[in-house]
């Protein structure tokens, strides 16, 4: 009898080395900083992997956000106004202002490559939120540390372009 | 002109709500052999999930937690099927043993206040009829109340199970049948989910937690003025409850109706079970609607009552029940698909504009 595929196993439950890959990725990110590693791994499995094709949109401005996004594999562009804002590769993430604000997106996000992002829903985070709230806290304090560092920059790119 | 109908977000909307409407349906047709049992089922899954979450915090593994609040969901239904059950059950059999007092009392009382009035109409075959007639619903209400009494003996067995499977799979089974959606429909799917999942759990809890305390108030108060068969009462008066708008009113009646069977017909006891009801109403309507169930479904009263009327056509008792936070879910669903197919609408015109 072959007991790795048991007749009761859960079959919505995702394989465990895509989930650790995940886990490291997010771990390397500012926003799981000082996150206790089983906490995060336990939520990467909540996650929501999806595919995209080349040139594919992920989203537009004015369309209401609800995740943040990790890029797994492949390229994503950030553009704004026209204006090339960001070229992310595998480990990076965007959209985290979704997390907090149920308002529109900003700018638009293509993918460049065929690629694999990880979806973190508002959804997902509250629960987690209300399940640890303790890690929960450190997540929100590490969105505002990311949030403020964005806002810093941008306060001296337009100081420069007004200089 | 067709053309320009499936062009317009409201076209568009209306298309897309109407096929999700005709899909819910044709499953409800489809699962209507056990639609009452996953009713209940969520319905308990709504009110044990943050238990069960509050285990998890105390580090207890998904399944070990759902199979703690299943334990304590059996204790409760044993305790139920051993206690309550049968002092419930002597209640309505003892209920439908009055009831010819209950319409003899009537036709007396009334009687006295034609004569009063000097019209003899007391051997009036009209009056006659109309009696004899309300006494044949009652013991139709009272023997399909017994009926209900067995069906719920039933469910006490089947819906725990459905309850366990849900508090254990539910988050699991959502995600997988979520993640199906297109990645265009990704985010609005699930803000979507998100709004109608937390309106429904905050009805659900509400009117649960609103439904227990009038169940409460009006038994204590009916034993307290010495009404016959005060826990009956009290809990059809809790169940009835569950109606908004609708419920509380034919709550008012089986009380009223016992009072009145006393013989001799005491005064006293008729206002002092109108007084409960309406002591119970106003706690209700005071302290424990706007702390509870406020702002848990934001539809105007007479969509509402409207609403009750149709299911409650359709669908008898559950229908009624199911009325409210079926057509809250329903205005969610609408408000959602619009707010994305206009934003995507809109986003369309100003490409082709810009183009």
């Amino acid at each position: 009898m072959n007991f790795k595929q048991p007749l009761w196993q859960n079959l919505f439950r995702p394989k465990d080395d895509r989930i650790s890959e995940v886990t490291e990725m997010w771990m390397s990110t500012p926003l799981f900083e000082k996150i206790p590693r089983k906490e995060c791994r336990e939520l990467v499995k909540t996650m929501h992997p999806r595919h995209y094709k080349k040139g594919e949109k992920i989203f537009s401005s004015g369309e209401i956000g609800a995740s943040v996004v990790l890029i797994r594999s492949g390229g994503v562009e950030i553009i704004a106004a026209e204006k090339l804002l960001a070229e992310l590769c595998p480990a990076d993430f965007f959209g985290e202002v979704a997390l907090i604000l149920d308002e529109p997106r900003t700018a638009d996000a293509i993918a460049t490559e065929e690629s694999e992002l990880i979806f973190f829903l508002r959804s997902d985070l509250e629960e987690w939120v209300k399940r640890s709230p303790r890690s929960g806290a450190q997540f929100m304090l590490n969105i505002a540390v990311v949030l403020a560092a964005r806002l810093r920059h941008t306060n001296i790119l337009l100081s420069l372009q007004n200089s | 002109m067709i053309q320009l109908f499936f062009n317009h977000p409201l076209g568009r909307t209306i298309t897309v709500f109407s096929l999700i409407c005709t899909s819910i349906l044709l499953l409800a047709i489809l699962l209507s052999p056990i639609l009452v049992p996953l009713i209940l089922s969520f319905a308990l899954y709504a009110i044990l999930e943050p238990l069960s979450e509050a285990l998890e915090r105390q580090g207890f593994s998904r399944s070990a937690s759902s199979l703690t609040v299943l334990l304590l969901l059996v204790s409760i239904a044993t305790m139920i099927i051993s206690v309550l059950l049968p002092h419930l059950a002597t209640q309505l059999s003892t209920l439908q043993s009055q009831l010819p007092g209950v319409w003899q009392s009537m036709m007396s009382m009334g009687n006295e206040l034609f004569n009063s009035l000097g019209i003899d109409i007391s051997t009036s075959s009209i009056t006659q009829h109309f009696f004899t007639q309300a006494n044949d619903w009652g013991s139709t209400a009272v023997i399909q109340g017994s009926n209900i009494l067995i069906s719920l003996t039933v469910f006490l067995i089947f819906v725990p199970i459905i309850t366990f499977f849900l508090v254990r799979d539910y988050h699991s089974f959502r995600n997988y049948m979520l993640d199906k959606l297109p990645n265009s429909n990704f985010e609005m799917g699930w803000l979507i989910y998100h709004r109608v999942a937390h309106q429904l759990q905050e009805y659900i809890r509400g009117i649960m937690i609103q439904s227990s305390i009038m169940c409460v108030m009006t038994s204590i108060g009916f034993y307290i003025i010495g009404l016959d068969s005060p826990f009956l009462l009290g809990a059809t008066a809790g169940v009835l409850n569950l109606i908004p708008y609708v419920g509380p009113l034919l709550a008012t009646v089986l009380p009223i109706l016992m009072a009145v069977s006393e013989v001799p017909i005491e005064l006293w006891l008729i206002g002092s079970a109108i007084s409960v009801i309406l002591i119970a109403q106003i706690i209700d309507s005071m302290i424990v609607i706007p702390s509870v169930i406020a702002n848990a479904v934001n539809l105007h009263p007479l969509i509402v009552i409207m609403g009750i009327i149709v299911f409650g056509n359709l669908f008898g008792f559950i229908g009624m029940v199911i009325a409210t936070p079926t057509l809250s879910t329903a205005n969610i669903i609408y408000r959602g698909l619009y707010q994305g197919i206009k934003t995507r609408c809109d986003l369309k015109i100003e490409h082709t504009t810009e183009n």
